[in-house]
C-alpha cells in the first residue's frame, strides 16, 4: 500500500511537472514578457549604485548613486542622490512613474549649484543616464504593450533554461528597431538583452553579472551594458540592497531633494 | 607685512589646519579650485579677468542637527585675495518642520537666470551677468523656517539686515554710470555722488520678512509669495544746481544721492509638463516702486532735461517658459515683461520692457563633452548678450570650459542698455576646473 501510495505521488508531481511545462511551453512572447514585467521584487527597495564607465581605450570614470524606490500601488516612486563624481554631488533626482499607462513619469531634478527643485520632462526617455550605455527607457519600466512580442525560442544559456523572445516596437522614432532577450524561465528576470538600432543593426547587449536573493526576491544587483558601435561598456553593480525594510513617503519629497542624504 | 597680509595669511593657516584636521572628526568636505581667464575682443587684447578660485564646502549632520560653511578665496593679479563666507548655517530638523540660521542662499521662483520672485539673496554682479549662478546669488543672514503637509509646505524667511545687490566698481569694466549731454557746447554737468542714505541701518523696524506657500504634484508645481521688502534697485534722488559762473557760463551740478526704499510684493510661480514640454511661468506685482522721471531745467535760453524726479507707480514683472527636447538635444526659451501701471511719459523706464532668453544644450561622447549657447535678447532695445560655451571633461572631477561674452549693441547703447553699454567688453574665456 505504501509503495502504491508514493508511486501515485511520483506520477502526481511528474504529471503536474509535464502539465506545468507544457503550460510554460505555450507561453506566448507577450506573456513571457508579461511575467518578467509582474515578477515580485518588494514594494520598497534602497542600495547603492554604482556605474563605471569604461571608454575604448580602457580609462574607467565612476558614478555612484544612493536610490531609494516604494510602490504606493498605482504610483511607483524613485529617488535617487548623486554622490559621485565631485562635480555632480549633492544633485537629487525624483521620478513618480503610474501604472496608468497613458500617463507619462513626472521627473523633478535639484541642482545645488541652483537651489532648486526643476520638473523636467519625462520626454527624454532616449537620452542616455549620466554619460552611461543605459538609457534612462533601460532602466525604466517599458511598458509591455509597447512591443510586439515574439517567442522566437527556448535554449540554454550559463546553465540556464531560457526563452528568447524578440520585442519589435511598435513606434518608429523609437531608437531601438528591435531587442532580443534571454529570460530564464520560471525566475522571470533576463539574462541577457541585445539591442538593435533604428537601421536594425546590432547596438549594445546587457549581460546579467549578479542576481540575488534577497528577501525571498531575485534581485539584480549586477549588469553589464557594452556598445559594440561606440566601443563603450557600463558595469552596474548594486550594493547594500535593502527590500521592505521601510522606507517613509515622505522621503519622496522635495524637501529631501533639498536636504539630501 | 601689513596687517590685513597677516590676517590673510591667518586665514590661509586656519583652512590648512581644518582640512587637514577635521575630516576625521566625521566632516564632510566638497568644493572646487578654478582657474579663469578670459580676454578682450577688442585691439588692445586686455585681459579682461584673470582670477583663481578656492571655494570650500564644510558639512556635517547628527540626528537632528546639521551645519554647513562655505568660505571662498578668489585672488586676483595685483590684488589682495578676497576671502568670505557665501554660507554658515546651523540646520535643525523636526518631523514637519525645519529651521535654517545663519548666512544662506535663498532661492525662490522658477525662471532661469532672470530674477522676478527670486528676491532675497542679493545678487553680486561685479561682474554683470557672467558669474556662475551659485556666485552671483549672495549669502544673507537670516532666519528660514519650512512647515510641511504632505507635498506642499509654507516657508517664512525673516531678514534681520537688509543687504543690497553688489553692482560693479564705476571704474571697473562692468561699471556704469549715467551720462548727461548738455544742449550747450562745451558745458557738460558736473556729477556728484553722495552715499550717505544708501546704507539701510540694521534694526529689527528695517528687517525684510517674506513668506511663501508652495506645493508639488503630478499636475503642477506652484509657489505663491508675499514680501515686505526693500527695493533692490536704489531710487536716484538728484539734487540739480543750474548755478552761473562769474562769466556767465552755465555750470550745472547734479548731487545724485541713492537711496533704497520699502516695496511691498506678492507673486507666484508655476511648472507643468504638458505633453513633454515643460511651461513655466512668474510673476510678481510690486506696490509703490520708484521710478526716475525726466525734468526740465532752465539753462539760460535753452532747456536741459536731467532724470532727477521721482515718481511711485505698481508695477509687473512676469515670465512665461517652454523646456522641450529635440532628441537629445534640450532647448528652453523664456518671454519676460515689465510693465509700469497708470504710466507717466516722464518715466525714463518704457512702459512696457519686453526681453527673451534662449538655451539650447546637448552632449556628446558620453557626456564628457556638453555644447551650449545661452542668450539673453532685450526686444524693446534691440541688444543682447550671447553666451556660447563647450565643456569638457578631462577626468571625473576635472573639466574644461572655453567660451565666449558677445553683446550686441541696440538701437540705444547709453547707461541704460542693459547689454549694448558693454558692446566694447566682448571676450573670450577660458576655466579650468577641479572638483572634490
Amino acid at each position: 500500500m505504501k509503495t502504491s501510495t508514493r508511486l501515485m505521488i511520483v506520477l502526481g508531481v511528474l504529471m503536474i511537472s509535464s502539465m506545468s511545462l507544457t503550460a510554460q511551453a505555450k507561453l506566448s512572447g507577450t506573456e513571457i514578457m508579461q511575467k518578467v514585467s509582474d515578477r515580485a521584487d518588494g514594494d520598497e527597495m534602497e542600495g547603492t549604485l554604482t556605474m563605471t564607465l569604461i571608454n575604448s581605450q580602457g580609462s574607467e570614470r565612476i558614478r555612484e548613486i544612493k536610490q531609494y524606490i516604494k510602490d504606493f500601488g498605482t504610483i511607483e516612486k524613485k529617488i535617487m542622490f548623486f554622490i559621485r563624481p565631485a562635480d555632480v554631488k549633492n544633485t537629487s533626482f525624483m521620478n513618480w512613474s503610474y501604472d496608468d499607462e497613458t500617463k507619462a513619469d513626472d521627473q523633478w531634478i535639484y541642482l545645488p549649484a541652483l537651489k532648486k527643485v526643476k520638473r523636467i520632462s519625462s520626454d527624454s526617455s532616449g537620452d542616455y543616464f549620466m554619460g552611461s550605455d543605459f538609457t534612462y527607457d533601460d532602466l525604466g519600466d517599458r511598458k509591455v504593450k509597447d512591443d510586439t512580442h515574439t517567442l522566437l525560442r527556448t535554449e540554454t544559456l550559463e546553465g540556464l533554461e531560457c526563452y528568447v523572445v524578440e520585442s519589435v516596437t511598435k513606434n518608429d522614432d523609437y531608437m531601438y528597431s528591435k531587442t532580443v532577450t534571454w529570460v530564464v524561465k520560471d525566475r522571470w528576470y533576463g539574462l541577457k538583452k541585445e539591442f538593435y538600432d533604428e537601421d536594425e543593426d546590432y547596438l549594445k547587449s546587457l549581460t546579467l553579472k549578479n542576481v540575488e536573493q534577497i528577501n525571498g526576491f531575485w534581485i539584480i544587483t549586477g549588469t553589464e551594458m557594452k556598445n559594440t558601435q561606440k566601443n563603450h561598456t557600463t558595469r552596474m553593480e548594486f550594493k547594500g540592497v535593502k527590500i521592505d525594510a521601510g522606507i517613509n513617503e515622505s522621503n519622496f519629497s522635495e524637501r529631501m531633494m533639498k536636504r539630501g542624504l | 607685512m601689513s596687517k590685513k597680509n597677516k590676517k590673510i595669511r591667518l586665514l590661509l593657516i586656519l583652512f590648512l589646519f581644518i582640512a587637514i584636521n577635521l575630516p576625521a572628526q566625521g566632516l564632510q568636505f566638497s568644493g572646487y579650485a578654478r582657474s579663469y581667464t578670459g580676454i578682450l575682443l577688442n585691439d588692445a587684447s586686455e585681459f579682461s579677468i584673470l582670477q583663481n578660485t578656492f571655494n570650500l564646502n564644510i558639512e556635517d549632520s547628527r540626528g537632528n542637527v546639521a551645519f554647513k560653511v562655505n568660505p571662498y578665496i578668489y585672488h586676483y593679479t595685483n590684488e589682495d585675495l578676497q576671502i568670505g563666507l557665501r554660507e554658515a548655517y546651523v540646520d535643525i530638523f523636526f518631523d514637519n518642520m525645519d529651521l535654517r540660521l545663519g548666512k544662506q542662499q535663498i532661492i525662490w521662483g522658477k525662471a532661469d537666470g532672470v530674477f522676478i520672485t527670486d528676491i532675497i539673496s542679493p545678487k553680486n554682479l561685479s561682474e554683470f551677468l557672467l558669474r556662475d549662478f551659485e556666485e552671483i546669488r549672495m549669502g544673507i543672514t537670516a532666519l528660514k523656517a519650512d512647515y510641511y503637509f504632505g507635498n506642499s509646505g509654507i516657508e517664512l524667511v525673516w531678514v534681520p539686515a537688509f543687504t543690497p545687490t553688489q553692482l560693479a566698481e564705476e571704474t571697473s569694466l562692468w561699471g556704469r554710470s549715467p551720462k548727461f549731454e548738455s544742449p550747450i557746447p562745451g558745458v557738460s554737468p558736473t556729477l556728484i555722488y553722495d552715499y550717505s542714505q544708501k546704507a539701510v541701518p540694521a534694526s529689527l523696524e528695517n528687517s525684510e520678512a517674506f513668506v511663501k506657500f508652495s506645493g508639488v504634484s503630478s499636475f503642477i508645481d506652484y509657489e505663491l509669495m508675499g514680501g515686505y521688502i526693500y527695493d533692490d534697485d536704489p531710487s536716484m534722488h538728484v539734487n540739480v544746481d543750474m548755478s552761473v559762473d562769474s562769466n556767465g557760463v552755465p555750470q550745472p551740478a547734479l548731487t545724485l544721492t541713492p537711496q533704497h526704499h520699502r516695496l511691498s510684493l506678492v507673486g507666484g510661480s508655476t511648472s507643468m509638463d504638458i505633453m513633454g514640454y515643460v511651461v513655466r511661468s512668474e510673476l510678481a506685482y510690486y506696490s509703490g516702486k520708484n521710478f526716475q522721471v525726466n525734468e526740465t531745467f532752465q539753462l539760460g535760453p535753452m532747456g536741459m532735461t536731467f532724470p532727477s524726479g521721482l515718481e511711485e507707480k505698481d508695477y509687473l514683472h512676469y515670465l512665461i517658459g517652454l523646456d522641450f527636447s529635440l532628441g537629445s538635444t534640450k532647448l528652453s526659451t523664456q518671454f519676460i515683461q515689465e510693465y509700469v501701471l497708470d504710466y507717466d511719459e516722464s518715466i525714463i523706464q518704457e512702459e512696457v520692457s519686453n526681453m527673451s532668453t534662449f538655451l539650447i544644450n546637448r552632449m556628446f561622447h558620453n557626456d564628457l563633452l556638453t555644447v551650449q549657447l545661452f542668450s539673453y535678447y532685450d526686444i524693446t532695445n534691440e541688444d543682447a548678450l550671447i553666451q556660447p560655451s563647450v565643456t569638457y571633461d578631462l577626468a571625473d572631477g576635472f573639466e574644461i570650459v572655453s567660451g565666449a561674452n558677445i553683446f550686441l549693441p541696440g538701437i540705444n547703447n547709453d547707461y541704460l542698455a542693459y547689454f549694448g553699454y558693454y558692446d566694447n567688453n566682448d571676450m573670450l574665456y577660458l576655466k579650468l576646473k577641479y572638483s572634490f
